[in-house]
């Protein structure tokens, strides 16, 4: 059962396995999921580990269970308006509400996100009889006096209130039969949807005395989702840019070390132990490290490097604001010989043999493109880049050229044996963090 | 699971649906929830008040740099242990020499081991049945921590150092057990994967509304109105620390005293919006656009 969930959400980027759907499973024998709504919510309080996940998880769901695959940079509604599934639907709604609507193509959609979205917190809130927190919503006005429903409201809520308790193998082998369809046929979508669908509600589940069910957060949450760029496209590959400075830091973060380690303090001990003649207490000492110290060597000679430079520094601006730890940027152009510069316009600046006199726990971070002429990259330059990652162990470079270009540039090559390399992108970012992390600065 | 009902929130709390039903289940399948979004959102609020709400017994454990497990769980008190083992010795001695005053242990006996440990508050939601757990700002924390607490919180009984005590709580008396983070730090893969996890969003403006109604219940309808604009006027403009829903409650606390004519004019005056504002570049940014001759009040419609 859904055994190929995990695999195609993986190919979204988001993290699931066999846990997850265990997790899910278990969630289902304790009756979470009654709904398609329930089963997005719950799974994306599994799959979702981190607001970035939110989109792609919105575009993984779509495409898995809803057969709406939705292309990069395209909104939803225009992915819904386009998939089978909708046009299914919609057939089936309109046939279904057994007289002529007169609906926009944008309230359809409306209608059919509330209705995928729509939970059984919502179908409880309705027959209970609660009012729905949202009900000023602005958007409720675009539905009053919608006629939509066809039938006497009560029957409506019996029906949903009935279909709250199908039990789990019933909605096991509804969602298998579904995901049967949709192997073999690729617009299976309208089974989830009326009669043989998981779907719990015929039609109408759409308003009644001006209360809308559901919709309330599912679907306006998935509609502003697809198209925010807080939340989507951040392209983890993408390269760093104004938009995903926030990811790199969360990402660079790690370099963080810490610890707290409460030990005895035996000098301590025995000094006071003797003052109180022989009455040994223990007394204990805290030790806390907490240490990040970090040179940047940004290379800001050339074009090719301008876009980047500022993203950068906003980059490590951010870091220090809200770290104040120790943090000195010099720049340099192309490659490094004896000294590298203390301002950007690179008329200060300090010898090399000064910047090794650092201690040796500092993190070394160099961005540069590392484009040059070979010519460029003399032999003292590769001693000196040889020193700095001799003294530093913790050093990384990262690469703003795009992953593609890397094999065709020679000095990028000579560059990567010589530092270990990563793209400049909030992943690379991660991965070059992890990387430091894993080296010692001992020996 | 026992406490498992779903709770949409309190008179002072309004509860997101999204979040009501994270925490829901969360609570049904006995997994922390782990909450992360905005400073300022109510990621602490929420068990706070579903245990007042509920009537439950709420225990915290505030993280800082140097928690660490023992403090969370239970640790042993070596130090009193010595110190009391000390003080038999020393009161023995005296009792020889004959001497009357005697040190007290105060009520605890060296014999007994489980006098001296000291209880965290895990192993006191733990004892206690339905209690609420709150783990917040775990992303303070030192990097180990997460992970070892995982492990604790993967079981369902604890035993206590030395005195070798069993603390053990069933499937459906588990703690709900909720953890925030402000995202400070990432926080490892494995522990987020054992965790049902939910990102708070910010409040748009009718929910806000609602929130302030909820903290405010008095305040006159224009003036929230106004002070809302001007608020996710503040926020759009891309300030190094965007105000958040604390800050909004804060200003408007200021300015619920005041007549709501008045108040209205103090807001659009952009008066005491140091509540709002909190670093140095963005005041200045703020002050600029002002400065220009550029009433924000009309800047606004």
């Amino acid at each position: 059962m859904l055994s190929s969930l995990p695999a195609s959400f993986r190919k979204h980027g988001l993290k699931a396995d066999v846990r997850t759907l265990l997790t899910l499973r278990k969630a289902m024998q304790k009756g979470l999921v009654k709904t398609l709504g329930d089963l997005h919510n719950t799974l994306k309080g599994i799959v979702v580990k981190e607001p970035e996940d939110i989109g792609p998880f919105t575009k993984a769901y779509y495409e898995y269970f809803l057969h709406v695959p939705i292309a990069p940079g395209q909104t939803l509604e225009d992915a819904i308006l386009r998939s089978e599934t909708f046009q299914k639907w919609k057939t089936k709604y309109v046939d279904e509400a057994d007289k002529d609507i007169d609906l926009t193509e944008e309230e359809l959609v409306n209608t059919f996100l509330d209705q995928v979205h729509l939970t059984s917190y919502d179908i409880k809130e309705v027959v209970n009889g609660k009012k729905i927190w949202d009900k000023d919503n602005p958007d409720l006005e675009d539905e009053d006096g919608q006629e939509v429903d066809g039938q006497p409201a009560e029957r409506v809520l019996d029906k949903m209130a009935d279909y709250s308790d199908l039990s789990l193998e019933e909605l096991l082998e509804r969602m298998e039969k579904v995901k049967d369809q949709q192997r073999t046929n690729h617009s299976g979508g309208s089974h989830w949807i009326g009669t043989s669908g998981i779907s719990p509600y015929g039609h109408g589940g759409a308003a009644k005395n001006g209360l809308r069910v559901g919709g309330q957060g599912g679907g306006r949450m998935a509609r502003k989702v697809i198209g925010d760029k807080n939340y989507f496209p951040i392209d983890r590959d993408a390269l760093l840019n104004d938009n995903n400075v926030d990811a790199a830091l969360a990402s660079i973060k790690g370099v963080i070390e810490e610890s707290a380690i409460e030990k005895l303090d035996i000098p301590h001990t025995i000094k006071s132990g003797l003052k109180r003649g022989g009455l040994f207490l223990p007394e204990l000492t805290s030790e806390k490290f907490e240490e990040l110290k970090i040179i940047v060597l940004i290379d800001n000679g050339g074009y090719s490097m301008a876009p980047y430079i500022r993203s950068v520094q906003e980059l490590f601006r951010k870091m220090k604001t809200r770290f104040a730890h120790d943090l000195e940027v010099y720049y340099f152009h192309n490659t490094i010989y004896d000294r590298v510069w203390i301002d950007e316009r690179r008329s200060t600046y300090i010898s090399i043999d000064k910047l090794l006199m650092h201690n040796k726990d500092y993190r070394v971070f160099f961005i540069g493109d590392s484009a040059m002429a070979p010519y460029e990259l003399s032999p003292l330059s590769i001693r000196n880049i040889q020193a700095i990652t001799k003294k530093f162990k913790k050093t990384v470079w990262l690469n703003p050229e795009p992953l593609k270009y890397w094999p065709g540039t020679y000095t990028i090559q000579v560059m990567k044996e010589l530092v270990p390399m990563f793209p400049l992108t909030p992943h690379g970012i991660e991965r070059a963090v992890r990387e430091m992390n894993s080296k010692s600065t001992e020996g | 699971m026992a406490e498992t009902k779903h709770w949409t929130g309190s008179d002072k709390y309004l509860c997101d649906p999204d979040l009501a039903q994270a925490f829901h289940m969360a609570r049904t399948l006995g997994m922390p929830l782990l909450i992360e979004g905005e400073p300022g959102t109510g990621k602490t609020e929420l068990p706070i008040h579903y245990a007042k709400d509920r009537g439950l017994d709420l225990e915290v454990y505030p993280v800082g740099s140097k928690s660490n497990v023992e403090q969370f769980v239970a640790r042993f008190d070596h130090v009193k242990y010595l110190r009391d083992s000390q003080i038999e010795i020393l009161n023995a001695q005296r009792e020889e020499k004959g001497l009357e005053s005697r040190l007290s242990t105060g009520n605890r006996n060296p014999e007994s081991l489980a006098d001296y440990v000291v209880k965290g508050p895990a192993a006191i939601a733990y004892s206690k049945p339905n209690s609420v757990l709150l783990i917040d700002e775990i992303d303070k924390a030192p990097r180990e921590f997460p992970n070892d607490l995982l492990y604790a919180l993967s079981h369902r009984k604890f035993i206590m150092p030395e005195s070798g005590e069993i603390i053990e709580v069933s499937e459906e008396d588990m703690p709900a057990i909720v953890i925030t983070s402000n995202r400070e730090q990432e926080l490892p893969t494995a522990f987020k994967g054992r965790c049902i996890y939910h990102y708070i969003h910010f409040p748009e403006k009718d929910v806000m509304s609602q929130i302030v109604e909820k903290h405010h219940p008095g305040l006159d309808e224009k003036v929230v109105k106004v002070a809302l604009d001007v608020f996710y006027h503040l926020r759009r403009l891309g300030l190094e620390r965007s105000p958040t829903t604390r800050e909004i409650l804060n200003w408007l606390k200021y300015m619920s005293d005041i007549a709501p004519k008045e108040a209205t004019e103090k807001i659009q005056g952009l008066e005491g919006v140091g509540a709002l504002i909190k670093t140095q570049a963005d005041m200045e940014r703020v002050n600029r656009m002002i400065g220009a001759g550029d009433n924000l009040g009309t800047y606004l419609n």
